[in-house]
């Protein structure tokens, strides 16, 4: 049966004093597909690893259905995992491996050859039982070690970059595939990935992490849509982000340079330096008119570059007062390509700008 | 792949020139006129009529004193090889898993230093510890333990304790190579999925150092039954092995025939280790380095 699982208040200090983990706290619910997200040394894998039971928490305690298995023993902690490189033993064949969980638990030989079989024929690799894991392709090294780690019926299934070393197209099929096994299985999932992608296109929830901490925890629409701070409106997509001050009536931001943004009516009315984020597929373009430009949510520029994505054009416009923005325009097949130097004009709307915490 | 590479002339291939005519002139050449010694009946430099014979081989077959001084060189080396092992198993395990950086110098350092001394004066370190008026026996005794000296020198015991001294090295370094080069992650997962940490060493650590554990075996036994300053000194004659008859057919009876058939029989003794080595290793790699 899945579990909930409860992260309070970990932190992880390493001798010579690197906090590699920083008071993270989150609540992870039974049946969900969990995310951690970051770049690489954000503490989202060793956050991973102290839940599996390979680390100690300096601090803090883990939770799994509210029993504390802060200083339980790896191997009774009854998770599985699948890890980066996939860790496959080397020295025994495919059944072997799958079988090894359910060895361990002292399981009879005739259980173990049922539940081995019927996990192999879920992840499609019937047939390959006596190879052994160098004899087989990465994709198939990877259905072994989701294999070996469902077939134990874990509480809690982790995943450490399990599709790091796939190429573009097997990594999109293994992800559908590993998204429908959780819904089927109604299995808990911690997933660790770098990949905002990835991150967005699986997980029923996402923690952001930056530098040992949670920016924010959130579903793939709110993070993409609201983040709340800085550094997750810059990691997650494109984004153009500008800071200034308020003006005198703190309905808008004046961000240097001429240019003024109207605040989102949602905004709580204040005074100080404020950051906010614009997204560039929310930013229209257009041939450049000679109207004046609407004071907040618009502006006159000349595009710098264009980058044909195929569903989409990417343009880098420098703004009249020198701001760089992003904007994204769809490829409908009936709108006008801009090329480098042609004026513009680009209009948005103030409700799309999303206020950042720094 | 390789016979393409092999059949065109390659400048290269010159560099091995000088090895292959050391090992040419210093070690085909000596082990080829020592067979040939061993099926002589006298040195052909020295006199003039000599004629094939097995007799040095009969001799050794039909008296059971050479086949006691065989049966014991092996003894000592088998013994001295588990020893090793038991004692550098956990050290290069240690050695090959540690951290910090210096810890691992410092353990290599450890493992080095002994080798920096000569062989004979690590040996005659032994003598002052094992011998009946040495620090091992004179402790005990002022502690009560014993009445009478334990007998530690000129016995099988004492020339283990000194061989292990000097071939405990050898084990550790292979070995830490070979567990250096397996993935921490194959115990975790091992872990994770339900297997105690004893468990999870004896089900992937173990199994993935067998190579490593061969070959170590293999080095510190061959090194055991040819060692000889140390079964001298430490055995006293009492303890006969094989180099140490091969030495007294030389210098005191001048029966350089025999003493070239006990030296094939030592060298046959290495080569059918080194056949059973590469079958096991074989076996336990499961045929994959073959393909």
């Amino acid at each position: 049966m899945s579990a909930s699982i409860e992260i309070a208040g970990v932190s992880k200090v390493y001798d010579g004093g690197v906090r590699a983990v920083d008071a993270v706290a989150m609540d992870i619910r039974q049946g969900e597909f969990f995310s951690l997200l970051g770049p690489s040394g954000c503490g989202k894998t060793t956050t991973l690893r102290m839940i599996a039971g390979f680390e100690t928490p300096s601090s803090g305690a883990i939770r799994v259905d509210g029993a504390d298995i802060t200083h339980v023993p790896a191997h009774k902690r009854d998770m599985g995992m699948v890890f980066q490189n996939y860790a496959l033993f080397p020295h025994r064949t495919v059944a072997e491996n799958v079988a090894f969980g359910l060895r361990m638990r002292g399981l009879d030989k005739a259980t173990i050859a049922a539940k081995v079989k019927a996990a192999l024929a879920m992840v499609e690799l019937s047939g390959l039982e006596d190879r052994r894991p160098a004899q087989l392709s990465g994709g198939q090294q990877q259905r072994v070690a989701l294999a070996r780690a469902i077939v134990i019926a874990p509480r809690v299934l982790l995943c450490d970059e399990p599709l790091g070393a796939l190429d573009k197209k097997l990594r999109q099929q293994m992800q559908f595939e590993l998204k429908q096994l959780q819904k089927k299985l109604g299995l808990t999932l911690v997933f660790v990935t770098h990949d905002q992608e990835e991150a967005l296109a699986m997980s029923d929830r996402i923690a952001v992490m930056n530098g040992g901490r949670v920016e924010q925890v959130g579903t793939p629409t709110e993070i993409y849509n609201q983040p709340t701070t800085r550094f997750v409106a810059d990691f997650i997509g494109d984004t153009n982000i500008f800071r200034g001050e308020r003006t005198a009536a703190g309905r808008s931001l004046d961000v240097g340079k001429g240019l003024i943004l109207a605040l989102p009516p949602t905004d709580a009315h204040g005074t100080g330096v404020l950051s906010v984020a614009l997204r560039p597929e929310k930013i229209r373009i257009a041939p450049r008119t000679d109207a004046a430009t609407t004071a907040g949510s618009s502006a006159h520029g000349i595009v710098e570059n264009t980058n044909f994505l195929g569903g989409a054009v990417l343009y880098r416009v420098t703004l009249e007062g020198g701001h760089r923005v992003l904007v994204q325009q769809p490829n409908a097949g009936t709108s006008r390509l801009f090329v480098p130097g042609n004026g513009v004009t680009l209009e948005w709307t103030p409700a799309d700008l999303v206020v950042l915490k720094d | 792949m390789s016979n393409a590479a092999t059949t065109r002339p390659n400048g290269l291939a010159l560099f091995i020139l000088p090895s292959a005519l050391l090992f040419a002139l210093f070690f085909f050449l000596p082990i080829g006129l020592m067979a040939l010694m061993s099926v002589l009946t006298g040195n052909p430099v020295v006199m003039p009529k000599v004629a094939f014979t097995t007799r040095h081989y009969g001799r050794m077959i039909g008296d059971p004193y050479y086949l006691e001084v065989i049966w014991t060189t092996i003894r000592i080396g088998l013994v001295t090889t588990l020893v090793a092992l038991a004692i550098g198993y956990p050290l290069a395990h240690w050695m090959a898993r540690i951290k910090s950086r210096t810890g691992h110098a410092l353990l290599l350092m450890a493992v080095l230093a002994p080798m920096l001394t000569g062989i004979v004066v690590r040996t005659f370190a032994w003598m002052t510890l094992l011998s009946d008026k040495g620090v091992v026996n004179q402790t005990l005794i002022s502690l009560g333990l014993i009445a009478q000296p334990l007998k530690l020198m000129y016995t099988e015991t004492g020339i283990v304790v000194g061989l292990v001294h000097i071939y405990v090295p050898f084990m550790v370094l292979t070995l830490t190579g070979v567990i250096g080069r397996i993935d921490e992650r194959l115990e975790q997962a091992a872990e994770n999925l339900g297997a105690s940490p004893l468990r999870a060493f004896l089900e992937v650590t173990l199994p993935l150092s067998l190579p490593g554990i061969l070959a170590g075996s293999l080095l510190v036994f061959a090194l055991a039954i040819s060692a000889y300053v140390t079964p001298i000194l430490l055995g006293g004659f009492q303890i006969m092995t094989l180099p140490i008859l091969i030495y007294q057919q030389i210098s005191a009876n001048f029966n350089v025939g025999f003493a070239a058939a006990l030296g094939i029989v030592l060298l046959v003794i290495s080569l059918l280790l080194v056949i059973a080595y590469n079958r096991a290793l074989g076996l336990v790699s499961g045929q994959r380095e073959l393909q």
